[in-house]
């Protein structure tokens, strides 16, 4: 069993997939924005929270720091999940909300990975989780920032996989599809429909015909970051209903 | 309550053999099919893949005295390293006829029955050759290129009825299919991998029973764990 740290984890997907690992008897750390407390999940399941933004460098650091020295043991499992997004057509997205998304995304994803890898190797091995999205795969109009942020991991996820895996770190990433957590309800409200439609008019083009719950989308998580499979490595799993000509 | 059934094809050889133990290790039963008896499986017929009537034959009588199959593994097939001049057009048909066909005919065999109660899970094995093609390696790598079309176009056509068909693409994996003097073997490119270790059959198998229990969400995947082989 190994310690984990998930990022993102105030999130619907974040919180789902700290349930299944904690399930699998790995010790949770959860990280979310400090604005974004995440202490009653970490408590509900004897895990610890590590808030921070991912961001920053060196708050990522830090917060690695403090959970290696709270656990006595080097995280283990890295799930790369946190995520900020917004919708704008290109030629309007504000300039500075575009690096954000690219910032918080990729970039965050690039500081977790760095603040985490002395540890795992250290420790002989550890497993990275990075979360891109279907989007970073096939691309989204009005959704530039998020898709080329989340195609960026996906590369991130294979050049990674490459350098990682002789030092026993297995690097992989995940493209879901969309997911029915709160933030679809939010997205609907603020786009002035309701979650069922946003759910039927996804479900339409998926040949299982419905959209994803973030349960089946954190199983696929905890296998990748099952340590009985050293052999995979640089991979992305689509987990997106069968849309089958949407993938890298 | 009855135990679930999984269909594993080439289940004497390495990674349809650690199929069969990684599935009965989650309680369920096996049926196997393969040239050769499969030892670890609870019920093992001799089948030719290629030969559809020995395939619906048996699938019938499995489904009568076992139950109905609910997830269908097809790891069948063989290799051969040959340069392109000098495959001769049996061998060629041959491995389309195992590797395509015996997929297509456990599908055949199993998927109407699927389909009308629901679910099910079907596992296509095709190859990392596949994803990135090999030096002669070309009727393998063109078999199992042909598998990844079908599982992908079977599994959208499939969903709507509840059944799920995904593939696995292993890289060079440490079974008697790679024979010792295999290329695949050489010190030199083992250490190459970016793993420096060839993939083993249970990786393989863990990866499929992922794909039959928990890839819920899974449809038309394919799945390749490959030691960084193709990235």
């Amino acid at each position: 069993m190994a310690l984990a740290l998930i990022t993102g984890a105030g999130g619907g997907l974040g919180a789902a997939v700290a349930r299944r690992l904690a399930s699998c008897g790995h010790l949770v750390a959860l990280n979310d924005r400090p604005d974004r407390p995440v202490g009653e999940l970490a408590a509900e399941l004897d895990g610890i929270a590590a808030p921070a933004d991912v961001s920053d460098p060196g708050a990522v650091r830090e917060m690695v720091e403090h959970v290696e020295r709270r656990t006595g043991d080097h995280i283990g499992i890295l799930v790369a999940n946190a995520a900020y997004s917004t919708l704008s057509p290109f030629a309007e997205h504000d300039l500075d909300d575009w690096w954000r998304i690219v910032d918080v995304n990729l970039g965050g994803t690039f500081a977790c990975a760095q603040a985490v890898m002395p540890g795992m190797v250290e420790r002989g091995g550890g497993r990275m989780v990075l979360v891109s999205s279907e989007w970073g795969v096939t691309g989204r109009p009005d959704a530039t920032a998020h898709s080329a942020s989340k195609a960026g991991i996906i590369a991130l996820a294979k050049s990674l996989g490459r350098e990682l895996a002789p030092l026993g770190i297995a690097v992989n990433a995940i493209a879901p599809s969309l997911i029915d957590t709160r933030r679809l309800e939010v997205d609907a409200a603020a786009a002035g429909v309701t979650g069922e439609e946003v759910r039927a008019r996804y479900a339409a083009r998926v040949p299982l015909g419905r959209i994803a719950v973030p349960e089946e989308i954190a199983a696929a998580i905890a296998f990748l970051a099952d340590d009985r499979l050293p052999a995979l490595v640089g991979q992305i799993l689509h987990v997106n209903g069968g849309t089958t000509r949407t993938r890298a | 309550m009855r135990e679930r059934v999984a269909l594993v094809t080439g289940a004497a050889g390495g990674i349809g053999g650690a199929m069969v133990r990684e599935l009965a290790g989650r309680g369920w039963t096996t049926a196997a099919l393969d040239l050769r008896p499969a030892p670890d499986a609870a019920y093992s017929v001799g089948v030719d893949v290629a030969d559809p009537v020995q395939v619906t034959a048996v699938v019938r009588r499995i489904e009568r005295e076992m139950g109905p199959i609910e997830a269908a593994l097809c790891a069948a097939g063989h290799y051969a390293l040959v340069p392109v001049s000098d495959i001769a057009w049996e061998d060629w048909i041959r491995m389309l006829r195992v590797h395509l066909g015996g997929l297509v005919n456990v599908c055949r065999a199993v998927t109407p029955g699927m389909a009308e109660r629901g679910h099910g899970a079907v596992i296509g094995v095709a190859s990392d050759l596949a994803l990135a093609g090999g030096d002669a390696e070309a009727h393998y790598a063109a078999a199992k290129g042909a598998v990844i079309g079908l599982v992908r176009s079977l599994a959208a056509e499939l969903a709507p009825a509840g059944v799920r068909v995904n593939a696995v693409a292993p890289g060079p994996t440490d079974t008697p299919l790679l024979p010792p003097d295999s290329p695949w073997r050489r010190p030199a490119f083992v250490q190459a991998l970016p793993t420096g270790r060839l993939a083993t059959a249970e990786e393989i198998a863990l990866a499929a029973a992922y794909l039959v229990e928990d890839g819920t969400f899974c449809a038309g995947e394919v799945l390749s764990p490959n030691a960084g082989a193709v990235i």
